[in-house]
C-alpha cells in the first residue's frame, strides 16, 4: 500500500513536516541530555526518568512486532524478566544462587543475548500461528516461564529472589539508557525506510502474499522478534542491577506488557513516533493516576484502554499523520478499511501489490 | 498403583471443575468470534458473589449457584448492550483489547472493594469419602463433578433440541445464511452472551470453596480456558468435557510424578498442551461448532 513505500512526491510534500519532526526530537533529546548536568535533579527524579525511559524502550520493542510486523504479542514482558534474571544469576552473589559473580558489563550483554536467544526459539514456534492465537501463545509462555524461573531454585533462587551487589550511579544508567532510547527511535526510522521494514510491513498486510513474492517471511518476523526479545532484555538487564533485586513477581510482571501495549495504541500502532509519545504520555498519567486515585488508577487504566481502542484507533500521532496502521488494518475484518475517521468496505484505492517489493 | 488411582481420581475431579469454567468461554468465541480475555474475571466475580452469599448469610456456594447465575446473565447482558455489541464485527484484535480492559477493570474494582486478601466460601459438602484405606474422593469436587456433567447434557439438549439453541447454532455456522433464514442475530448474540456469562458465574460460584478467591485470580483461568478450547474445538460441549478431562488428569499426574514442583508446573503444562494442540492439530481434536485455524488468516 502507499503509505508502506510512499511515492517520490508524497515523500517531497511531507519532507519540511517531517524535518520539523526531526528537529523537534532532537530539541528533545538535547534537553533530556543536558537537564542531570544543570543540577537540582535529585536521585529521585533521574530514577523516575530512567523508569520512563525504559517504559520507552520496551514499547518501541513492542512496536516491532505488534505494529510493524502485526503479530500483537501479550507476553513481551516476559523478555525483561528474563534478561533480568540472566543478569542477576550471573552477578549474584548470594548463597542461594549459583554464584557465578561476573562483573557487571559482561552480565548485562550476555542477560540480553540470553533473552535474545529464548526469544528466537520460542518466536520461531509461535510465530507459526496467527492472530489472537499468536497473543495468546505468548501470553501461555510469560506465565510459563514466569514459573518455570520459580520452580527452578537451584539456578534462580526461586520464589525468595536475588540480590544484586548495590551499585547506585543512577546518573550512568540515565545516561546509557537514554542513549539506547534514542538508538533504538533512529533504527525503527531508518527501518521504516527499508527494504527490510518494508517486507515486515507487507507481512501484516498480506502474509501469504509476502511469501509468494519471495519473501522469506519465517526469516524476518523470527529475526524482528528475537532483535525485540534482545532488546527488551537489556532494558531488564539494567532493571536488574539498578534495582539491585530481582523475584519472580517483579521481574516477570503483566503491567509491563499492559505498558507496551497501550502506550503504543495511544501514540500509534507501527509508527515511529508512536511508542514514544504514548508510552511517555501514559507513564505521567498514571503517575497522576497513582498519587489521585490510588488503588482505582488500574481501573481507569481499563477505562482509557477500551476508549483508545473503540475512538482513538490511530493513536496521538494518527491524529495528524494518516500513514500508521490502524487497529481495523490489523487482522482486518475482511475488506474493511479505516479512511480518515470513516470505516469503508471495498478494495483499497492504492496498488495492493506495491507493498511487498 | 493406589497413587496412580488417587491421582486417576483427582484428575477427573479436576476436569469436572475446569468443564464447568471453559462452556461458557467455548460458546462466546464458538458462536461469536469474540475471545473473551475477560472470562477468568467473569469467574472470579461470581466467586466472590458465593463469598458474600456464604460469608454474610451463610449460604452454602451449592444452593446459592443458582441466585449468583441469575445476577451474572443479567451482568453479561448489561455488559453485552454496553460494550460487546460494539466489537462483533470488528478485527479480533480490538475486541481482545476490550476484553481485556474490562478485564483489568473488573480486578480494580474488585480490589478497592474487597482487598487482595484470599477468601474462601464455606460449604457443607466438604472433606473426603473413604474408598479403601489409602484411596479417598474429595466431596466437594465430586459435586462439582455431577454439576458440570448435569450442565453440559442440559446444555447439549438446549444446543441440539431447543429453537434458541438451534439458532445460536446456525449464527455461529454462518451468519448471513442464518440471518437470511429468519434469525435474529442481534437477540442470539445478546441470549449467547448473557447465557455463558451466567454459566461462568456458576463456575466461580462452584470453585469459590476450592480455589482462594481473589481479585488476580483470573488470567491462569482464562489460560486454562483458552488452552481446554483449542483442544477441544470451537464451541464444542463435549469436547470442553473431554479437554478439560485431558487437562485435569495431565495436573494431577504432574502434580503426583514431579516432586514438590509438580502443582506449579500446571500452568506450565497449560500452555505447552496449548500450543502443542494449535500447532498439531489446529481444528482442534473434538468437532465444534466453528473450526479453530490458529496458522492461516
Amino acid at each position: 500500500m502507499s503509505r508502506a513505500a510512499p511515492g517520490a512526491g508524497a515523500v517531497a510534500r511531507r519532507w519540511p513536516a517531517g524535518r520539523a519532526v526531526g528537529v523537534g526530537a532532537l530539541i528533545v533529546l538535547v534537553v533530556l541530555a543536558v537537564l542531570p548536568l544543570l543540577g537540582g535533579t535529585s536521585n529521585a527524579t533521574l530514577l523516575t526518568l530512567t523508569l520512563m525511559l525504559t517504559s520507552i524502550g520496551v514499547a518501541i520493542n513492542w512496536n516491532l512486532t505488534g505494529g510493524f510486523t502485526g503479530y500483537v504479542d501479550f507476553g513481551h514482558a516476559v523478555w525483561f524478566g528474563i534478561g533480568a534474571y540472566a543478569t542477576a544469576i550471573l552477578i549474584s552473589l548470594q548463597s542461594n544462587g549459583p554464584q557465578v559473580g561476573w562483573p557487571p558489563v559482561p552480565a548485562i550483554l550476555v542477560g540480553a543475548l540470553v533473552a535474545g536467544f529464548l526469544a528466537a526459539i520460542i518466536g520461531r514456534a509461535t510465530m507459526r500461528l496467527k492472530g489472537p492465537y499468536f497473543s495468546i501463545a505468548m501470553l501461555g509462555t510469560f506465565v510459563a516461564l514466569r514459573e518455570i524461573v520459580r520452580v527452578w531454585s537451584p539456578l534462580t533462587g526461586g520464589g525468595v529472589g536475588l540480590t544484586l551487589p548495590p551499585y547506585l550511579n543512577r546518573m550512568l544508567f540515565y545516561y546509557v539508557e537514554l542513549a539506547l532510547v534514542a538508538a533504538l527511535v533512529v533504527g525503527t526510522w531508518w527501518l521504516r525506510r527499508t527494504r527490510f521494514g518494508a517486507a515486515l510491513m507487507a507481512i501484516r498486510e498480506d502474509e501469504v502474499g509476502a511469501e509468494t513474492r519471495g519473501i522469506d517471511t519465517t526469516l524476518l518476523k523470527t529475526a524482528v522478534f528475537s532483535f525485540a526479545g534482545l532488546s527488551t532484555g537489556l532494558f531488564g538487564a539494567l532493571w536488574a542491577y539498578q534495582n539491585t533485586f530481582v523475584d519472580p513477581d517483579i521481574a516477570f510482571v503483566e503491567v509491563r506488557t499492559i505498558d507496551a501495549v497501550m502506550g503504543t495504541m495511544l501514540g500509534g500502532l507501527g509508527t515511529v513516533a508512536g511508542p514514544v509519545l504514548g508510552a511517555a504520555a501514559l507513564y505521567w498519567v498514571r503517575e497522576l493516576l497513582w498519587t489521585h486515585l490510588l488503588d482505582a488508577h488500574l481501573l481507569a487504566q481499563g477505562v482509557l484502554l477500551i476508549v483508545i481502542v473503540l475512538f482513538v484507533p490511530r493513536g496521538l500521532v494518527g491524529l495528524v499523520d494518516r500513514r500508521g496502521t490502524s487497529l481495523f488494518e490489523l487482522w482486518g475484518w475482511k475488506g474493511w478499511r479505516l479512511e480518515g475517521r470513516r470505516l469503508h468496505r471495498g478494495p483499497a484505492a492504492g496498488g495492493e501489490a506495491e507493498a511487498a517489493s | 498403583m493406589s497413587y496412580f488411582a488417587q491421582a486417576l481420581i483427582n484428575g477427573i475431579a479436576l476436569g469436572g471443575m475446569y468443564t464447568i469454567l471453559v462452556l461458557g468461554f467455548s460458546i462466546i468465541w464458538g458462536v461469536m468470534g469474540v475471545i473473551n480475555l475477560a472470562h477468568g474475571e467473569f469467574v472470579m466475580v461470581g466467586a466472590y458473589l458465593a463469598w458474600m452469599a456464604s460469608d454474610f448469610w451463610d449460604v452454602d456456594p451449592f444452593v446459592s449457584a443458582p441466585a449468583v447465575f441469575a445476577v451474572m446473565l443479567l451482568f453479561g447482558y448489561l455488559v453485552q448492550r454496553v460494550l460487546v455489541n460494539r466489537i462483533i464485527d470488528r478485527p479480533a484484535l480490538v475486541s481482545l483489547l476490550v476484553m481485556f480492559g474490562i478485564s483489568i477493570i473488573l480486578q480494580s474494582v474488585m480490589k478497592v472493594t474487597f482487598s487482595a486478601d484470599f477468601r474462601l466460601a464455606n460449604t457443607d459438602l466438604d472433606g473426603a469419602w473413604r474408598l479403601t484405606d489409602r484411596l479417598t474422593v474429595p466431596v466437594t469436587r465430586f459435586w462439582v463433578l455431577v454439576v458440570a456433567v448435569g450442565v453440559t447434557a442440559g446444555l447439549n439438549l438446549f444446543l441440539g433440541r431447543s429453537r434458541l439453541g438451534k439458532s445460536i447454532r446456525a449464527a455461529a455456522q454462518n451468519r448471513e445464511a442464518a440471518r437470511i433464514v429468519g434469525v435474529d442475530i442481534r437477540k442470539v448474540y445478546a441470549v449467547t452472551f448473557a447465557l455463558c456469562i451466567g454459566l461462568t458465574g456458576v463456575a466461580g460460584a462452584l470453585i469459590s470453596p476450592l480455589l482462594a478467591v481473589q481479585p488476580f485470580q483470573g488470567p491462569p483461568l482464562t489460560l486454562k480456558a483458552f488452552a481446554i478450547t483449542a483442544m477441544a474445538g470451537l464451541g464444542s460441549v463435549r469436547g470442553a468435557l473431554g479437554g478439560a478431562m485431558v487437562l485435569g488428569l495431565v495436573e494431577a499426574m504432574l502434580a503426583l510424578y514431579v516432586d514438590r514442583i509438580g502443582t506449579n508446573l500446571a500452568v506450565v503444562a497449560s500452555f505447552v498442551l496449548l500450543v502443542a494442540a494449535l500447532v498439531l492439530r489446529p481444528q482442534g481434536i473434538f468437532k465444534g461448532l466453528r473450526h479453530v485455524d490458529a496458522t492461516s488468516t
